[in-house]
């Protein structure tokens, strides 16, 4: 079940204050990136919520994101929509859509899961690649970013960008939490853990799954929204599996099921990216070395192993921090 | 309560289910003997759903369900523990019971409050794990508790949705004597109007708590009836309980 501790909390806590400082202190470039992790960590997450918690490995999760990008550049370019309502319109086609490919594929599991979601992806992929409406292989330019410019925000500056962009993971994160802790997020977790049992107790398994997929579809979606807004271009190349294979890589990278991982892993991923490929053009080798490493370790990635590792001993520091002021108002009754 | 109608499935040429009629009456406890093979388990998975017979009828509550899939007969009231523990491995004991009990009382898709906290469900996990012995391993992960003590989640999981039906297969498997004692104790004080179908190779327990005993052999049924008259029975001792009565 999906429980947070104090080692999460303060990695929560020591993620956003980086960020914050990264966003108020960071030229062009630097927001940039910043961004670009965001936006990453968005994707993660809600990869973490299907494959962390509920078993399904999905390969269309890259799509997802695509279909919310191009949702998004078609409503509010195409149709002249005005932004927030093309945004929310954008989120919702992409939840309905993933809820459809949970309903059809949450009745395999496995390798048959993973290619059957894989499927849908590239079934997605080539489908914008070829339709004109999508701008073919040149992909759709011109994408407006939200107007808040009515309560003083310009979201045409990378730092309110990147700042607006942060705003909406902690939401995100929130939503996510509050997902996993509901009755349909355990049910998922039990799904994970026996889903023949969770059957014999009278549950509709495949609709538990596929509510949550469609949920999750909705952040991919929603993060899709933001790319395209960022980079103010979308191209086919979004849709991509390896999008989703990426995405997979960085929850694996920062461990699977945790929620906090995935957005260690998304930063470490993107940093490292930006980092080697200044030095080397085969910077993947370096991320595929430790990709292997990290499984290898049998760790459960970076926050796995910090919290394998230091786990139990921050908690205990912790918890005596939070209960020392107790111990000192008894002695001064005393 | 719980009814089938010539209940008959096979595999290929090898036929585990002949013509197979049973009526258990509300509040009745009914065990089925039978030896290795006999085909008990093969019987459940037709009541519970997990498998399709090939001809004949499932009726609960006397409505006809055997076309209805397995989720859909436990929501009407069919519940089923396992031979091999079939649980949450990685979480509590107090979670076990609470996603059972989250699916009877409706709020295991709820997406807008934690079904593990509502009270109906909490009040059903108090009240199930007193009745299996569980309190005091509430709160210990499923992989930190002994074998016999997960038999008895393993009953209280099926219990935790406050099923019409129970159907137990072999409760007592793998637990010592001692456990299997305790287990007597633990279904002679469930309430009295659950109606319980037990497979059961522990012949003392099957006497201790059943009102009705039917006994399969190579999937047929070939004894039904009372306690006292299975014990005198010469065919049951023949192909099943051997020496069972000089013991």
């Amino acid at each position: 079940m999906f429980r947070h501790n104090a080692l999460r909390y303060a990695v929560l806590v020591l993620l956003a204050s980086a960020a914050l400082f990264q966003a108020f202190t960071a030229e062009y470039f630097g927001l940039e990136i910043l961004t670009e992790i965001l936006i990453l960590a968005m994707l993660v997450l809600a990869l973490d919520i299907v494959a962390g918690f509920g078993g399904m490995v999905s390969l269309c999760h890259g799509a997802l994101m695509g279909v919310g990008a191009y949702a998004y550049a078609l409503l509010s370019t195409t149709a002249g929509i005005a932004p927030p309502v093309a945004m929310a319109g954008a989120v919702a086609l992409t939840g309905a859509i993933a809820w459809a490919i949970g309903a059809i594929c949450s009745r395999s599991h496995g390798i048959y899961f993973i290619m059957a979601t894989l499927a849908f992806g590239q079934m997605a992929y080539s489908y914008v690649f070829e339709a004109p409406i999508f701008g073919g292989d040149d992909g759709l330019g011109g994408i407006a970013r939200l107007d808040l410019s009515f309560i003083g925000i310009d979201l045409n500056d990378s730092r309110s960008f990147a700042l607006f962009c942060l705003a909406v993971l902690g939401a995100i994160y929130g939503a996510s939490v509050l997902i996993l802790r509901s009755g349909l997020g355990r049910s998922l977790t039990g799904v994970m853990h026996n889903e023949q049992r969770m059957r014999a107790l009278g549950l509709t398994v495949w609709r538990v799954k596929a509510d949550v997929f469609g949920l999750s579809g909705m952040i991919a979606g929603l993060a899709g929204v933001l790319a395209a807004q960022h980079i103010m271009y979308i191209s086919p190349g979004l849709l991509s599996w390896t999008v989703s294979g990426e995405a997979l890589v960085v929850v694996i990278l920062g461990g699977l099921g945790t929620l906090v991982g995935p957005l260690v892993g998304a930063a470490a991923f993107v940093v490292l990216k930006h980092e080697l490929s200044a030095v080397t053009t085969y910077w993947h080798l370096v991320v595929g070395v430790l990709l292997i490493a990290v499984v290898m370790s049998r760790a459960n990635g970076i926050f796995g192993w910090i919290e394998a590792r230091w786990g139990a001993r921050i908690e205990r520091r912790l918890t005596d921090a939070t209960r020392k002021p107790e111990a000192k108002e008894v002695l001064g009754d005393a | 309560m719980l009814e089938t109608r010539n209940l008959d499935k096979s595999f290929g040429a090898v036929h585990v289910t002949r013509n197979v009629s049973l009526k258990l009456e509300r509040g009745e406890r009914r065990v089925i003997l039978g030896p290795n093979g006999a085909g008990k388990t093969t019987l459940f998975n037709q009541l519970v759903g997990e498998l399709t017979p090939d001809s004949g009828s499932v009726h609960l509550a006397g409505e006809d369900v055997t076309a209805l899939p397995v989720a859909k007969r436990a929501r009407r009231g069919l519940s089923r523990s396992y031979q091999k523990n079939t649980l949450f491995d990685g979480l509590t004991v107090e979670e076990n019971l609470g996603l059972a009990a989250a699916v009877h009382t409706g709020n295991a898709t709820q997406l807008w409050s934690d079904s593990l906290a509502k009270p109906e469900v909490r009040e059903i996990v108090d009240e199930v794990a007193e009745q299996v012995n569980l309190m005091p391993y509430i709160h210990a992960k499923v992989s930190e508790i002994s074998y016999g003590v997960r038999r008895q989640l393993e009953v209280g999981v099926a219990l935790a949705t406050r099923p019409l039906v129970l159907l137990m297969d072999e409760p007592t498997s793998g637990v010592g004597p001692e456990m299997s004692k305790g287990f007597h104790d633990l279904l002679n004080n469930l309430p009295r109007d659950l109606t319980m179908l037990i497979i059961e190779h522990d012949m003392d327990l099957a006497f201790d708590v059943a009102d009705t005993i039917t006994v399969l052999n190579y999937g047929e049924v070939v004894f039904d009836g009372l306690p006292e008259a299975a014990r005198g029975s010469k065919l049951l001792k023949d192909i099943y309980l051997g020496s069972w009565e000089d013991a």
